[in-house]
């Protein structure tokens, strides 16, 4: 069995993989809440990508940085996480808001008309060319550069910053929802909206929080997907976005858990499809795969089957 | 439903009018036949990929071409004016926007389309509406020579010149000989694909063992792939239409310490993207950027549209040129038609263009005396080897 | 006094007069506007369809430019589509993510079986009920998984084979039988199958690139299909798939064969993909896998103009398809467009500011705001007027007076760009005269804003465009502008 090669796909479907979970871990937040399935959350992770951008060239350029790599690191995935979180709290503001109680279908559109004008706003202003974080030039003394591992497999620093840096990520989110009086109103709200209104929690509040935590996870994606693939464009957020969406879904929409499970099956089933089938085949590979699954879990990998009281 | 009343009626109302305005248009046969007087103007079509999944490209092909008559126009008397028409690489939208250039009076060629198989939806549109057009990116080979000689041409040359060059290239220089092996990826659009097989054939031909393997145009993630590249795997090669793909797949090679080398195609020739030292390009034209006129026509793009560029921009420059100089000719007495300016632009001759050399058509459309040069990176820069 | 029911005079047990007599007092409007209003409701709904069709089949009569007739067939096209989408979302309730995909097998099949690839050349009467019916058995093993998923898992799973089907035709021009044959070239790569036959009925064939004559096929096939679909509207199936739509499970214990009509469902709205399918491989001579996929776009135009229309509604899917499609085409030159936009933004402030004054009022100020300003920019810095308008005529001309137009508008038109988005949404949280005050340099700055920037880059700004009429129209009628509102319990 060729380990090298098992181990270095193993670590590139879960990097990969966990850059879907977090952008798929905002769609379900907001899917529990609201039952809302905002499509214009792949253009957030966009957005965060660019900002991300825009601090590489605040700092110098990527060949000229003048301040140290964890520096960088730090005020990238702050900023980019403060920027997705307001852009997030704006687009529910002003396109969702006056949804709330409008058939599910309808704010589907808005999405999608939200979505419309992020892409091609981002084309209009910042234009269609692809801009590179080019984090390979990076001076550092630990460059983004690979190592090997004792099996000879070669993974990268960025992939193991991505993967702490998720890790982390869920574990404050786990804490945050389980924890705080915060999280548990976003449970409660949940579970059953009017009750949790009519037991004094600031509806409205919560949902603001929901789409500020959301937004912010999946502009953290959009720096990690800079710093490992390097590149980011306007239409970037689609088919990230479409994948989360398959992720959050698959993993049963509206539990997060379910949604980092789900995102890591895709990351791996899309590696392992390339290694071992065929390249040309892989996505037809990763979605036959996904179509069992779902076959043999109706409800997604972690979904309780919903009880309706008739 | 009437309760609704206002909205409808508004909506009714609007699509109505849209629809009275458009059917005042001209009818498209007279369009095709006309003579147009020179003196307001002419007016050049272009269809590319401006929005959408390949807007990278398309929208610095027009940004090249709009370059070019803004310094024109402010030149020359005879106006020229770009109209432009978004194909977002779709052969269907391409046929519906060839239609609104073929039913427009004033326009006497076009520019464009940029994809291969966007060129075989619009031809016959074309070809009935007597309008020349032109690609510079579009290279399968079966597109000229056949039944649209006459009335399309493409600046860059076809897969039939840079395969062969750049298989021939490999077999002598690069050690590869039969019995070793060598990766080649498509990113699975009709240039890559073509390019892809034509180098595939020649290479197995000789004895190569051929892996063909291929990504998508948006995929950034190749260490899967990278990990099934072998040590006896002498070179990736990576037809490519997106440069930063190939320099991600260049950089993620070296990264993991692969001895493989990285072989570019005319997609990927993009001095400030595809960098990664070692790795071979081949391009139609000797390098641009050390023709000394270029630098003063480079800077001035820069300053109207700041940003990055991309290989494919260039050529429809010099189309736009092309035109230009079709044009002129044309409207010596003071009329023109469809037909004379796809006569004249056929018979183009420049002496020098931002490419690095001459521009002529052979009697097919494609371009006279096509040659590929091969090109190193080293210390970042590209340089000549053949 | 008597409590006899059928007593005219008598007050009424157990009924709420108030709520009993919403109906009269019902606002109507004065004027001709009322009687108009009052004679259209006693119309009924066929009559508008037909009144429709005459409509358009004048079209082709009215214009012979190839680009309007072209539009039309693809108005068509998207309507058809939205017709067998509404069936499957707008009937039976059920999201159908991998829409596009029948559209594609269709398309393929068509080609497949009267084009040179196989060197099979079918008869236009054998060839499309053959492709029909395939697409729609397509529907029914598509819809199997749906006995186990709900709501939105099944969506994925359509979504799924969607992709799947893009992704196998996009890459079909070496398939091999899992390796153990030689490569077969079925579907053409990304190279599309090509030169396609034309249709073609005893003998007299339709000549190529004659858009007209495909025009009249679609429209003559939509009018059957909408025929078909009003009277199913109607019967037991169109009530039964409605309930299905309100409430799966008081369906089900009513005893309607809840599977058997999801597969239905979604046979119907395959099949009827189907024949759009081989209407658009016949017109288009070619077929390529690329169109067929999530990133085209064309799941999700055909979603929005379903929804748009509203879903459920046969005359929302002739509205939402025209409207949507209409305005996609008419933005595209940037004329047309800027007409568009001052028309709007006209509209919009008639319709909102009441009462005239304040109408006159803003009007007039920002014609002043607008002149003034233009006045101090050209003394001051004489390179910011002496850019180009991107329209010409009387419109243009006088826009270049009014409207600020720089000679480079790139960066500043970016930053007004940002600065007008930022001033839009705070003119929704302002109220009253501040609100209106704040109208004045908020719609200077949107002229200003169209003319530098959309005009230079105008597709990117038309989806830009589109996307702001979605998110406005969803707000207004979360219904869509046809459509029922209905009572979801939660």
């Amino acid at each position: 069995m060729n380990w090298n090669l098992f181990v270095t796909e193993l670590v590139a479907g879960v990097s990969h993989g966990a850059v879907y979970a977090l952008i798929a871990l905002g769609y379900s937040m907001v899917y529990g809440i609201l039952k809302l399935l905002n499509f214009a959350h792949g253009d957030v992770y966009m957005v965060g990508s660019f900002i991300g951008y825009g601090i590489i060239g605040v700092f110098g350029g990527a060949t000229s940085l003048n301040v140290p790599v964890w520096a960088l690191l730090t005020v990238m995935m702050l900023c980019a996480m403060l920027g997705g979180g307001l852009l997030g709290v704006m687009i529910e503001r002003f396109a969702y808001r006056r949804l709330r109680n409008a058939p599910r279908i309808a704010p589907l559109i808005t999405a999608l008309g939200v979505s419309f004008f992020l892409e091609n706003a981002a084309q209009l202003v910042l234009g269609a060319q692809y801009q590179s974080y080019n984090s390979f030039s990076w001076r550092s003394p630990i460059a983004f550069s690979h190592f090997t591992l004792a099996a000879g497999a070669v993974i990268s620093y960025a992939e193991v910053i991505i993967i702490v840096g998720t890790i982390v990520l869920v574990v404050a989110l786990t804490l945050f929802v389980q924890r705080t009086q915060l999280g548990k109103a976003m449970r409660a709200t949940s579970f059953d909206r009017e009750a949790a209104a009519m037991m004094g929690i600031d509806v409205d509040r919560v949902i603001v929080a929901t789409f500020f935590i959301g937004s912010a996870l999946a502009g953290a994606a959009g720096v990690f997907n800079g710093i490992e693939y390097q590149q980011v464009w306007p239409y970037m957020g689609f088919t990230a976005g479409l994948y989360a969406f398959i992720a959050a879904v698959v993993g049963g929409i509206g539990n997060l858990p379910g949604a980092v499970l789900g995102g890591l099956t895709i990351g791996l089933a899309q590696s392992f499809s390339i290694g071992y089938v065929s390249s040309t085949f892989s996505d037809a590979v990763v979605f036959a795969i996904l179509i069992a699954v779902m076959i043999v879990r109706p409800s997604g990998l972690l979904g309780r089957a919903a009880v309706s009281k008739v | 439903m009437v309760r609704r009343f206002g909205l409808i009626a508004a909506a009714a109302v609007a699509v109505v009018l849209a629809i009275v305005s458009a059917a005042a248009a001209r009818p498209t046969a007279s369009a095709a036949a006309s003579t147009v007087s020179c003196s307001k103007g002419v007016t050049i079509g272009m269809q590319a990929p401006i929005t959408g999944p390949a807007g990278s490209i398309g929208s610095d092909q027009l940004h090249w071409a709009q370059f070019y008559f803004t310094r024109w126009n402010k030149t020359h008397k005879l106006k020229i004016h770009l109209m432009q028409e978004d194909t977002q690489l779709d052969p269907s939208k391409a046929s519906t926007t060839a239609q609104a250039l073929a039913s427009t009076a004033s326009v006497m060629g076009v520019i464009g389309p940029a994809g291969s198989d966007e060129v075989q939806a619009v031809a016959p549109i074309f070809r009935k509406a007597g309008l020349a057009f032109a690609s510079g990116s579009a290279t399968r080979v079966s597109l000229t020579g056949g039944a649209w000689k006459g009335y399309f041409f493409r600046d860059v040359p076809n897969d039939s010149v840079q395969g062969p060059t750049d298989a021939n290239y490999m077999f002598e220089n690069l050690g590869v000989t039969s019995g070793s092996s060598v990766m080649v990826v498509d990113d699975q659009e009709s240039y890559s694909t073509g390019l892809a097989d034509i180098v595939g054939q020649a290479l197995s031909g000789k004895g190569v063992k051929v892996d063909r393997e291929s990504v998508s145009q948006k995929a950034t993630d190749f260490s899967s792939l990278i990990a099934k590249v072998t040590p006896s795997t002498k070179v990736v090669f990576l037809p490519f239409q997106v440069a930063s793909e190939a320099q991600l797949f260049a950089q993620q090679l070296q990264a993991q310490g692969k001895t493989a080398i990285a072989f570019g195609s005319d997609g990927t020739f993009d001095a400030s993207k595809f960098t990664v030292n070692g790795s071979y390009i081949s391009f139609f034209a000797p390098d641009v950027t050390t023709i000394a006129a270029d630098a003063s026509i480079v800077a001035a793009f820069h300053k109207q549209f700041p940003g990055a560029t991309s290989p494919f921009g260039a050529p429809n420059y010099v189309l736009a040129q092309m035109y230009a100089t079709a044009i002129t000719k044309a409207c010596k007495d003071g009329k023109t038609s469809r037909a004379e300016v796809r006569k004249d632009v056929l018979a183009v001759s420049l002496k020098s263009t931002i490419l690095g050399g001459p521009m002529r058509l052979t009697a097919n459309g494609d371009v006279a005396g096509a040659k590929f040069h091969i090109f190193k990176i080293e210390n970042g820069k590209y340089v000549t080897i053949a | 006094m008597s409590t006899d029911p059928t007593d005219p005079n008598a007050p009424r047990v157990g009924v709420d007069e108030w709520v009993a007599s919403h109906e009269q007092r019902r606002t109507r409007r004065a004027g001709v506007l009322g009687v108009v209003e009052r004679e259209l409701e006693r119309v009924p709904s066929a009559a508008f369809y037909l009144g429709f069709g005459i409509a358009a089949a004048c079209l082709p009569a009215v214009t012979s430019n190839g680009y309007v007739i072209d539009v039309g067939l693809n108005t068509l096209l998207y309507m058809l589509l939205a017709l067998g989408l509404n069936i499957t979302v707008g009937y039976a309730g059920l999201l159908d993510l991998g829409y596009v995909a029948f559209y594609g097998f269709a398309a393929y099949g068509y080609a497949m079986l009267a084009s040179p690839q196989f060197g099979l050349h079918w008869d236009t009467l054998a060839v499309i009920p053959v492709v029909v019916v395939a697409t729609a058995i397509l529907g029914l093993l598509v819809a199997l998984p749906s006995r186990r998923l709900v709501g939105d898992y099944l969506a994925i799973v359509t979504l799924f084979f969607g992709e799947l089907f893009a992704t196998v035709y996009q890459n079909g021009e070496s398939m091999t039988v899992f390796g153990f044959s030689r490569k077969y070239d079925v579907t053409g790569g990304p190279n599309g199958i090509p030169n396609i036959d034309q249709f073609h009925v005893f003998g007299a064939r339709i000549g190529a690139l004659n858009y007209t004559a495909y025009y009249y096929v679609a429209l003559i096939f939509f009018m059957v299909l909408l025929f078909a679909m009003y009277l199913v509207d109607r019967s037991r199936t169109g009530r039964a798939w409605k309930s299905l739509r309100e409430d799966p499970l008081a369906a089900e214990l009513m005893g309607m064969p809840v599977n058997r009509l999801k597969l239905i469902a979604f046979a119907c709205g395959a099949g009827i993909a189907g024949l759009a399918g081989t209407i658009f491989a016949a017109a288009n001579t070619a077929v390529f896998a690329s169109e067929f996929d999530f990133t085209s776009g064309l799941l999700i135009i055909v979603y929005a103009m379903l929804i748009l229309g509203g879903a459920g509604s046969l005359g929302g899917v002739i509205i939402g398809a025209l409207v949507v499609n209409v305005s996609l085409e008419v933005l595209r030159d940037p004329g047309h467009a800027t007409w568009v936009f001052y028309v709007l933004i006209a509209g919009t402030l008639v319709a909102r500011l009441r009462p005239w004054r304040w109408l006159a009022a803003i009007v007039v100020g920002t014609a002043a705001f607008g002149f003034a300003v233009h006045a101090i920019v050209s003394a001051a810095w004489p390179r910011g007027v002496h850019g180009q308008a991107a329209v010409g005529g009387v419109l243009g001309s006088g826009l270049s007076h009014w409207v600020v137009l720089p000679s480079n508008p790139m960066t500043i038109g970016n930053v007004a760009f940002i600065c007008l988005v930022l001033a839009v949404l705070a003119l929704t949280l302002l109220h009253g005269w501040m609100q209106k005050v704040a109208m004045i340099p908020t719609l200077y700055l949107a002229a200003f804003v169209w003319d530098n920037v959309m005009l230079t880059q105008p597709d990117p700004a038309r989806y830009i465009v589109l996307g702001l009429i979605l998110i406005a129209l969803m707000i207004i009628r979360p219904n869509g502008l046809l459509g029922e509102r209905r009572v979801e319990i939660v």
